[in-house]
């Protein structure tokens, strides 16, 4: 099996298991569920700690126009076989008050295949939940078209959650560009 | 530390060995013997050296290793979440804010020009668990509230929501009515324009609250919702001597949670829908008895009925909406038989509507520049209840507002703000805006 370079493999098994299936009465999906919606042929995944460099972190804040934010990132791997499929980031932001968690898949090639929520606790903006919503960002790269406005529509009424969330899939992106790209 | 010790030892055991050499040895022979202990001497500090470097290299490595488990460990603990960074957790209780500061000049009236801090409010939301949270809104209106001013202290908001399942919640309390667009999003970020919209002031209330139970659904079709039954209007508070009425007729009625009179409940509904990335279709309906059973009072049978439909399109740099309401308050033949002779009977019909275009015409990636136009027409009494002969009042004309202005944009949480609005019917209320606001 190819390893990841770029990921320091670590603490695997205690990492999966923290994200057993969660008794959140607000969380839509959990991450075991979100790996099999976005990568639904993928014969296995491996977690794993991606550590991004100082200089990784500064091309991402040149591609994403925003800041690295974190150095350690938590990377799902998904294989088919021997065969990388592609990655999931797992990711929160806040929307107006409250966190959002989702994940993003990105190809092999680090652009963005699907996103999903995997918890909203806010009162009002729950229509970033829209599968029609979410779409938009399939296909897309951190190059363009991951800005509101820009190739990702806003929500009337959710306009901060939506936003935040863009910008944390644009800054995902720019990630995969920087240190998952193979 | 240990290198200096070591180092001393060496040099005592030198000095030691130069010592003890034999008296009668040799100058050359001491010397040779220095100079070996001298070489085995650097040899020593450069396998300390070496060993040195690679404890650091140890210890951050262990350092790194700790900060992994760690953060494993803090996922584990928290195994119904993916909370694990890299945001770490949820905040339990966050503080919120907006204000907005405005500036009108009169173009007719340059005497009238004001300046006002029309609106601070801060806000407090609390997450007791994953399914239990109290909001809170404190406003202040107009800067001042003492028995000589002209300002407001209130409680804008104060509800708890509970959540029953996947996107249906239930609260209770003091909570916004689900009706037009700003009702529910009227911060002065959320706006366009200096001031807030005539439809959704003169004819919705905005900010307006009542208190009640609602419970909220939000479906994957992009269709959201919201229905409860609450405390309603408060028609003896009407003043037909006052102006009032005519600026806002449900304002100078509502009761927002002030020892409101409750006999009378009112139920609304409401359905948006998102579907279509972008676009926003929504409507509601509010409607209750407006009577509240009191004594000696002939607009008991009274019942206050609104509705809007409301449409928003944001493709792009775009951003155009439009929205209608109206609204009618019933069986006000009597009462307004006791109003007759004064400048504002109750009205038995009142509707209003706009259109508004707005264009991101220039951003980068901290300012942006959005100009806008409005056009809104509305009437706050379109028909009045009929009335003997002579007693009645003629119905008011529409008004007519045209705005033209542009919100600047600082970051994501502060506005600046400049409009020109151009009233048709009432041209002495033609005025110039500026404002600040800001929003978290």
């Amino acid at each position: 099996m190819k390893p990841l370079n770029p990921i320091v493999l670590s603490a695997l098994g205690a990492g999966l298991c923290a994200f057993a299936p969660s008794a959140f009465a607000t969380q839509y999906l959990t991450v075991e569920q979100a790996q099999q919606v976005i990568f639904p042929e993928a014969s296995s995944f491996k977690l794993a700690t991606l550590q991004l460099t100082l200089a990784q972190m500064q091309q991402v804040a040149t591609l994403a126009g925003l800041p690295a934010r974190s150095v350690a990132w938590r990377v799902i791997a998904a294989y088919q076989g021997e065969q990388l499929l592609g990655h999931i980031v797992l990711d929160e932001v806040i929307g107006k008050f409250e966190l959002i968690s989702y994940a993003v898949g990105l190809q092999a090639d680090a652009t963005v295949r699907q996103i999903e929520i995997l918890n909203y606790r806010e009162s009002h903006g729950f229509e970033i939940k829209n599968a029609n919503w979410r779409k938009q960002f399939s296909g897309k790269n951190a190059s363009a078209g991951l800005n509101i406005g820009q190739g990702i529509a806003n929500i009337s009424g959710a306009t901060l959650s939506c936003t935040h969330v863009t910008d944390g899939v644009r800054r995902i992106a720019a990630i995969a560009q920087v240190a998952l790209r193979k | 530390m240990k290198k200096t010790l070591l180092t001393q030892a060496l040099c005592a055991s030198v000095l030691i060995g130069a010592i003890a050499a034999p008296v009668h040895a040799g100058e050359a022979e001491l010397m040779q013997k220095i100079e070996k202990l001298a070489a085995e001497l650097d040899a020593i500090k450069a396998e300390l050296a070496a060993n040195r470097k690679k404890t650091e290299s140890v210890a951050q490595k262990q350092e790194v290793l700790a900060i992994s488990v760690a953060s494993n460990t803090a996922s584990s603990a928290a195994a119904n979440s993916v909370a694990n960074s890299p945001m770490q957790s949820s905040p339990q209780t966050v503080i919120s804010s907006y204000g907005e500061i405005s500036y009108t000049r009169p173009r007719n009236a340059s005497n009238e020009t004001q300046a006002d801090v029309g609106r601070a409010v801060l806000g407090i939301a609390h997450r007791f668990d994953e399914k239990n949270k109290v909001v809170a809104e404190f406003e202040w209106e107009h800067a001042v509230t003492s028995k000589d001013d002209n300002g407001e202290a209130a409680v804008e908001q104060l509800y708890v929501e509970h959540e029953l399942d996947h996107g249906l919640r239930a609260k209770g309390g003091l909570f916004l009515m689900p009706v037009g667009m700003l009702n529910t999003s009227h911060e002065p970020t959320a706006f366009f324009g200096v001031h807030r919209n005539f439809v959704e002031t003169a004819i919705i209330p905005t900010t307006w609250r009542e208190v009640g139970f609602a419970l909220s659904g939000a479906h994957d079709n992009g269709i959201s919702w919201d229905a409860g039954v609450t405390t309603g209007f408060d028609l003896s508070k009407w003043d037909a001597a006052s102006g009032d009425g005519a600026e806002s007729p449900l304002g100078s009625i509502h009761q927002e949670g002030q020892l409101a009179k409750s006999h009378d409940l009112a139920v609304h509904a409401a359905v948006n829908w998102r579907g279509v990335p972008g676009l926003l279709l929504g409507g509601a309906v509010f409607s209750g008895k407006a009577g509240q059973a009191s004594t000696d009072f002939s607009g008991n049978a009274a019942r206050v009925t609104l509705w809007d439909l409301h449409a928003r399109y944001t493709p792009g740099d775009f951003d155009l909406s439009a929205l209608y309401s109206r609204a009618s308050i019933s069986n006000t033949e009597a009462l307004n038989l006791t109003f007759a002779g004064q400048p504002s009977p109750v009205p038995s019909s009142f509707y209003g509507w706009y259109l508004q275009g707005a264009y991101k015409l220039w951003s980068n990636k901290n300012y942006s520049l959005t100009p806008f136009v409005r056009y809104e027409q509305f009437n706050t009494a379109a028909r009045y209840s009929a009335m003997p002969q002579g007693l009645g009042v003629p119905v008011a004309p529409a008004e007519k507002v045209q705005t033209f202005g542009a919100n600047f944009r600082l970051g994501e949480g502060v506005v600046l703000k400049a409009d020109l609005q151009k009233f048709k019917q009432n041209s002495a209320n033609d005025r110039f805006n500026l404002g600040v606001g800001y929003s978290f």
